[in-house]
């Protein structure tokens, strides 16, 4: 009688699996979230379903291939990996590239961030069941799709960077171009800051939600305008101006209010301060040539880069050992520095029907961030394959379903010898 | 209006196989309209008609763990339950097909079954979106079930009748109720949209919490008819508040105009709102909701009174 009295306590609790496939989710993650009635208790988070291997490609392909390998880490700020990449390759070749590049490659990462945030504005006012906004804000997105389009070439891997530069150049009549869609898209912005700032039913799921400290967000390490909106002073264009930024400098947005509205106040107003650094820059470009020459083999070292893509702190971390290919690239996201942020942090305590949109107000990119991490430690059975043993692993597992015995008809032998 | 055969009242029209028809144009109108408000181009005339088609045909899945016997009853007494307060509503400036005394208590008590139904469906699958899905199905029908019944209660107080057809006589010879009873008219409006589970009280449905709500494990024939259920649902609601508070029963073109018109600011309210959240719409309905029908019943009793 107790022993059903306190399972039936028990079973109030349960967990509610949200992925890798859900409705809410456009990527594979899947994440636990234990509750008790609607309350969230626990949550738990489990990436890596679209690991892809980019590190590992990377070591096998030139500096030039590995450039547009990177950029297809993420759909959404491609041109954030590019730059964080190129810029170690050029670092390490010892190379400056003209300012005139530097000036287009920051106005290309400006005009990308206006399409990220806009991308995520939809989304999460979709997780809040905010359809209008969804549909509205993508659409005015489409616009700088086109501006990318027409200026880059394609809508999503732009490839605005070579190896010494860039590939476009901002023509005047491209730039009165470009004006006008920035007014358009400014009075649209406008208006959606106004929602979010005053729709009632808007405020009811958004103010107070997902609220994080400045104190919990360092110790979190959350970057970008997640950290932003709780007032700490981390951007990597200000804190360390790369490409352009340099040269002609860009405010950065502060709320300390931390919740899940501050994250939409701060990125509605970078999307202000990006079109005011557009606008601004257009103006000034440097005069001078748009690329370098950039030498075949780089000398070996190793070399750091970080740039402020839309969602926080990228870095890259690129080795060379003096041929034609990296020795190492390793690549972080700023997503996978804000997971902490909502697992351990923020879910406890918030209801089921806030999960959605406190998970989209990070603006999670889960391909981005899914790398592998081997683990050599103090436990026993973590163990080392090579690739040699792997294979054999592979061909005799296999013979065993099949049910013979490969030793047998010595095909381990024949490929052991090849 | 000359009188029907009861049997071709019943089964063909105004009831019947014509209101299921009827009810795909009035999900065809909400989607578009809502499509449209959200700068999209929304579905085509026949797409509902064409989803309810591929829907009956399809196979009904039986999960596992489900009670089979209920599962497969539960949709079909959705659809009866309905369907049978159909009966007493007149649609379109037609008589009702049947009345009785007291049948607006009957078909707000069908419709209630109706809720029950979608919430016991939830509950009786193990699936654990379905069940979070019908305990919100069936909080939010504590939720507003008390202002919605108020709010359709308060002209049979004026009327002095708990009889949709006289209600809706008595309504055709006297002042829209809407003007004499704004806050009803307001209440019954919201309830209806908290009764079909529309945004911006969809969370029992939330698709980005708990997928389907609790008719995530529904597929097939049950999926159909729980879809027309709610389709019938929505023309009924429209229906009722037409004839209590704008103005009775009228030739059916004026009357389709102002059902269309209610559809419209239903759409409106839909496409404009965030959902909220369920704790937010019991407190909603609990702390205004009650309180503003409340209101209006002390105004009606005052006035009757003097």
């Amino acid at each position: 009688m107790t022993d059903n009295l306190i399972d039936s306590n028990k079973s109030q609790k349960y967990i509610v699996p949200i992925g890798p496939q859900h409705p809410a989710l456009k990527e594979p993650g899947h994440f636990e979230f234990t509750v008790e009635g609607e309350i969230v208790v626990d949550a738990s988070i489990r990436l890596g379903y679209v690991h892809r291997g980019v590190e590992k490609a990377a070591e096998s392909r030139t500096w030039t291939q590995v450039l547009y390998l990177v950029e297809r880490v993420c759909g959404i700020c491609s041109h954030a990996h590019g730059t964080a990449f190129i810029q170690n390759a050029e670092a390490l070749a010892g190379i400056e590239i003209p300012p005139r590049a530097k000036v287009i490659r920051a106005i290309a990462g400006e005009i990308e961030r206006l399409h990220s945030h806009l991308l995520w504005l939809g989304v999460a006012a979709h997780e809040g069941g905010f359809d209008a906004m969804f549909m509205y804000s993508w659409r005015d997105r489409e616009i700088v799709m086109d501006i990318l389009e027409n200026f880059f070439g394609n809508r999503v891997n732009y490839s605005v960077n070579i190896p010494g530069g860039v590939k476009e150049d901002i023509t005047p009549e491209f730039a009165e171009q470009l004006r006008i869609k920035l007014d358009f898209l400014e009075k649209r912005l406008k208006h959606y800051l106004d929602v979010v700032n005053d729709d009632v039913t808007f405020r009811a799921r958004t103010v107070n939600i997902g609220t994080l400290g400045k104190e919990e967000m360092t110790r979190l390490g959350a970057t970008g305008p997640t950290a932003r909106s709780a007032g700490i002073t981390r951007d990597i264009r200000v804190d360390r101006p790369y490409s352009g930024f340099d040269i002609y400098p860009i405010n950065m947005i502060l709320d300390d209010h931390g919740d899940l509205n501050a994250r939409f106040v701060v990125r509605l107003k970078e999307c202000f301060e990006s079109i005011r650094y557009i606008r601004d820059v257009l103006e000034k470009i440097p005069e001078g040539e748009l690329s370098v020459k950039f030498p075949r083999k780089i000398p070996a070292g190793e070399s750091m880069s970080s740039v402020e893509a839309p969602r926080g702190e990228l870095f890259y971390f690129v080795r060379s050992n003096g041929t034609e290919n990296p020795d190492r690239v390793k690549v972080r996201t700023a997503s996978l520095c804000n997971w902490g942020t909502i697992v351990s942090a923020v879910a406890k305590g918030h209801k089921l029907a806030d999960m959605p949109m406190i998970l989209a107000g990070i603006d999670p990119c889960f391909s981005c961030n899914d790398r592998m991490v081997n683990i050599v430690g103090k436990e026993k059975n973590a163990q080392l394959w090579t690739w040699e043993q792997l294979r054999k692993y592979g061909i005799n597992y296999h013979a065993m379903q099949e049910g013979f015995n490969v030793s047998d008809c010595g095909i381990e032998q024949l490929r052991e010898e090849k | 209006m000359t009188a029907l055969h009861p049997l071709f009242a019943l089964f063909i029209f105004p009831a019947g196989l014509f209101l299921i028809l009827i009810s795909f144009f009035f999900e065809w109108l909400d989607r578009k309209l809502i499509a449209r408000f959200q700068n999209r181009q929304g579905p085509r005339f026949l797409q509902p008609f064409a989803d309810i088609f591929k829907l009956l045909a399809k196979e009904e899945i039986v999960p596992i763990g489900v009670h089979r016997t209920l599962f497969m009853a539960l949709p079909i007494f959705a659809f009866a339950c309905v369907m049978t307060a159909s009966l007493y509503v007149p649609f379109f400036g037609f008589k009702a097909a049947w009345h009785i005394r007291g049948d607006l208590i009957i078909a707000m008590y069908l419709l209630s079954a109706m809720t029950v139904c979608l919430g016991m469906a939830g509950t009786n699958s193990i699936n654990r979106f379905a069940v979070v899905g019908a305990t919100r199905t069936l909080t939010q029908l504590f939720a507003y079930e008390g202002p919605f019944m108020l709010a359709l209660l308060m002209p049979a107080l004026v009327a002095q009748s708990w009889t949709i057809s006289s209600i809706a006589d008595y309504a055709s010879n006297h002042t829209w109720m809407i003007v004499t009873q704004p806050i009803g008219f307001i209440v019954a409006i919201i309830g209806l949209i908290g009764k079909l589970e529309l945004p911006p009280f969809d969370a029992p449905e939330a698709e980005q919490e708990i997928v389907s709500g609790a008719l995530s494990e529904y597929s097939g024939r049950g999926f159909g008819l729980f879809k027309i259920a709610k389709n019938v649902e929505l023309v009924i609601g429209l229906a009722l508040i037409t004839v209590f508070y704008l103005g009775g029963i009228v030739n059916p073109l004026l009357f389709s105009i102002k059902m269309v018109v209610l559809l419209c600011v239903i759409a409106l309210m839909q496409s404009t709102l965030t959902r909220l959240r369920i704790d937010q719409t019991v407190g909603l309905w609990w702390q205004a909701g009650a309180i503003l029908s409340l209101a209006q019943l002390l105004i009606i009793i005052l006035v009757r009174v003097r």
